[in-house]
Parts: C-alpha cells; structure tokens; sequence
C-alpha cells in the first residue's frame, strides 16, 4: 500500500534541499471528501498533500502552464518542478517528452502507483451512495475502497465505483519516475477495450443516433480542450478567435483566415470538432479520463479517444507514451501497415 | 419524371500519380460518370483530415482519396504516412456511424487511367442506394 508519510518525505527531502521550485500534489477540498489539485512551496505547507482514491486529476496540465509560464519570465527559475503522477499521468508527461515539449530536466517526476485499484468514478460513487454524505475515502487493504460517510465506514469492491479506465488501465505503476512511492504490481488486463465492444456491436445508424444525441448537447466550451495535456497548442484548429492578432494584423488577413470548424454550437460543427480533436489525440492520448470527467453535459469522449487508440494498438502495435525516444503514430510507418481497405 | 440521385464525389488526388491517372483516363476518351469533382493536391501525405471533414460539410456523398502506389511515391514516403491517417480517419467515422462506402481510398498509378474509371464507376454505384450524405452536412 502506498504510504502518505512516504510520499511526503519523499517531498520535504525534494524542498530541504531545494531541488525542486514547488511540488504539484493533491490536497484535501475543504468541505467534502474530494482531492483537488495543491501547489506546495514551502516545508510547512506539506501536511496538506493527501494520496487517496478521489485524486483523479492528471496534473501533468500545470507543466505545460508552467513551461509557457516561464517563456515570458525575464529571470525564470531553472529549477525543475516536482509533481505528483499516476501511471496514466506519467505516460502523458511522456508524449510531452517525445514531441519535445518539455524537458526531462525540468520535471522531477515522484510516481505514485495504483498498485491492485486506481481512482474512483465520481458519478458511480454518488449514484451507489445517493444522498448520504461521504465524508472520506481511502484505499482499503486488498482490491477495495473504504468510505466513510455520516453513518460509519464501509468497505465496497474497488469495481464497484472504480473509474472505468482504471479497469481497462494496464499502467498501473508509473512508466517514468524518479522516485516511485508504492509497489510495483504486474497487471495484465485481458480485455483493454471492452468498454468499446457494446457501441462497435451495433449498426451503423444506431451509432450514429448515439453519437448525433451526445454530440448535440455539446454547448463548445472547450473544457475538453482546457483540460487536455495533450491540447497545448498556442492556436487551436477549432477556433478561429485564436488567431494571433497583432496591431499590423489587417482585416483582410482576420477574414481570409480558414476556420475548419465554425464556433457555432450546431450539430455538424460538433461534429467536426470532436472528430478532429479525436483524430489530433490519435497516438497521443494516455486515456486519462479528464476530459470526460469535466464535460458540463457528460458526453463520453473517452470513447472516441479509446477507439482512436484500439486501432493504434491493433493496427500499428503503437500505444501512447511508452517510449519518449520512439517516434510518434502518425510520424512514422511500417511497410507491412494493413492495407485492405485501400482499393 | 423523377430526378435520378446523382451522388456528388470530391476526389483528392496527389499530383504525381492518381492526377495524371486521370488525366489519361481524360485524353485517352475513357468513359465515366461525370459525379466527381477531382482536386489535386501534391501528395497524398499532406491531406489534412480537415480538408475531408469540410468536404463532407460542404455536402460531398463521397470522398476519394488516391495517391501513388507503395513505393512509388514522389516524396519517397508520403503515401505511407496517408496511409496510417487514413486508416485512422476511416476508423473514426465508421465509429461515429457515417456509412463505410462514403470514405474511400485507393492507389492509382499515372499508367492507371483506365483502374481510375474502374474505381469512379464503383463509387458512384456504392453511393447510389445510400442517398444524399446529411449526417456530417453543414447546417448552419
């Protein structure tokens, strides 16, 4: 079992001797049992780091803010950041290394692993507990969590309310670390993509009334985006209101600009939105979860990026940051890639 | 009378092969179905997926993608890199439910002309029964 104590002096050995310029952890919401994200500068302010089921977060998002953080400092510090990661976070902060976005030395990475569970599924915990009031949550001894709520303690299998990536997830302990807290368990999921058999079972209208419902309440907040590790792209492709524009900036250069994708919400530019997104992740997404788990109207996006990543995976024998040396999916090729559908 | 559904094809063609494909197809008076609208584009390796999603916006039935054969492309490796995108563009919007036949991608050579007639003429008749493409169609 990973111990919090482990983790925090792993962390006040990292501040004593000023490695690092802050660590990126998790600490405590102040009024229910979820973890949020904490910024930890100082020695005193470590007690605050907690290391439980609700910590579902993928911190590796704040790199990226930090690095474009840093490009407009005029004295940055050069010391690395620490942070805190899951196996699934760790393969993200390894597609950031492969496209040379970060580097390894500006990250000390203190990897937690998930051992035998992983995080928990907010919307499957609130339906098991409808109204009562959880007020904790932590990891039990064996494949199980234990909830505390008003009424006592409780003790419910970790597939109940786990996260449904967690149960498809094979990355258990990070791929990349410094120091590792925890134990490395071998885990072999027989059937990664078994949430995706029931919607590739069906009939190709039935997917498409599926997807055209989900995608029709689609309001273009770009939380999904906002949220992404992945999306760090100073001008996104789907919005146009990117476009740098600089006092020389002519109102022709604003009007000629190609917008892809219109910013109305409407049926078929949610379409293409979330098929480009889909397409820009192919490779690249780890399946952290977060953009589902942010979406204000529950679209299950994870299912288009999981598809995404079957194909890479049956396809092309490629599977999102494993390897930071390893060329990317669709920068590379094989002179054997399937070619049957090719006419 | 009724009107026959004629189905509407952009057809992106690399430069080098599947273009000149169908231009000898053109001079050589070979007959096919006047459905498609061919856009050249210089390999088939720089085609966005965003050029076929707003071509099915703008209300294409189909779309074609064709680039030289394996090996024999002007870029040395191009084609190889539109193959795996493709693969997983052809992926994607099966998955989301757009009907298979509307997404097509072959290789023609600039030899080919009479393989690209073959191929337009198969096209439109997959495209026939399906009917006019609304899902993906803009409707702003």
């Amino acid at each position: 079992m990973v111990k919090l104590d482990d983790i925090k002096n792993k962390c006040i050995n990292l501040l004593e001797e000023g490695k690092v310029k802050y660590i990126v952890g998790y600490k405590k919401n102040s009024d229910s049992y979820r973890s949020v994200p904490a910024f930890i500068e100082k020695i005193e302010e470590i007690d605050q780091l907690v290391w439980d089921p609700s910590c579902v977060y993928n911190l590796v998002r704040f790199l990226i803010d930090e690095k474009k953080r840093k490009e407009i400092q005029k004295n940055p510090d050069t010391r690395p950041v620490g942070i805190i990661v899951k196996g699934c976070d760790s393969r993200a902060i390894n597609v950031l290394l492969q496209e040379k976005f970060i580097k390894r030395e500006d990250v000390y990475i203190i990897g937690v692993a998930c051992e035998k569970s992983g995080v928990i599924d907010e919307k499957k915990l609130v339906k098991k507990f409808m109204e009562k009031r959880i007020r904790k949550i932590e990891f039990g001894k064996e494949k199980n969590f234990v909830i505390t709520t008003g009424e006592g303690k409780t003790t419910v299998p970790a597939e109940e309310i786990l996260a449904e990536r967690c149960i498809e997830c094979n990355n258990n302990t990070p791929v990349v670390y410094d120091e590792l807290c925890g134990e490395k368990i071998e885990r072999s999921v027989s059937e990664p993509f078994k949430s995706l058999e029931k919607l590739e079972s069906v009939s190709t209208e039935e997917k498409w009334n599926f997807w055209k419902e989900e995608f029709d309440r689609c309001i273009r907040c770009y939380a999904c985006r906002s949220v992404c590790p992945m999306c760090y792209c100073d001008e996104c492709v789907a919005d146009s209101i990117s476009l740098a524009v600089k006092p020389d900036t002519t109102a022709e250069e604003k009007a000629q600009k190609i917008r892809w994708v219109e910013k109305s919400p409407v049926s078929s530019e949610n379409f293409n939105y979330h098929l480009v997104r889909a397409l820009h992740l192919a490779g690249r997404c780890v399946d952290c979860g977060e953009c589902e788990r942010v979406c204000p109207v529950d679209i299950p996006l994870r299912y288009l990026n999981k598809k995404m990543e079957k194909e890479a995976s049956e396809q092309f024998g490629y599977t999102a940051g494993l390897n930071p040396e390893k060329p990317a999916l669709v920068s590379c090729f094989k002179d054997d890639d399937p070619q049957g559908f090719i006419k | 009378m009724e009107k026959k559904f004629e189905p509407k094809i952009v057809a992106i063609l690399c430069k080098w092969c599947s273009s000149a494909g169908s231009d000898l197809a053109g001079v050589s008076r070979m007959k096919y179905p006047p459905n498609v609208v061919p856009i050249t584009v210089m390999c088939s390796g720089s085609v966005s997926p965003n050029y076929i999603f707003s071509a099915f916006k703008n209300g294409a039935d189909g779309v074609l993608i064709s680039g030289c054969h394996p090996g024999d492309c002007h870029y040395i490796k191009g084609n190889y890199y539109a193959r795996r995108r493709i693969a997983l563009v052809k992926e994607l919007l099966d998955f989301i439910g757009l009907e298979p036949q509307r997404f097509q991608m072959s290789w023609v050579s600039a030899a080919e002309g009479a393989k690209y007639t073959e191929i337009i003429k198969d096209f439109v008749k997959e495209l026939e029964p399906l009917g006019p493409q609304n899902k993906l169609k803009s409707n702003l």
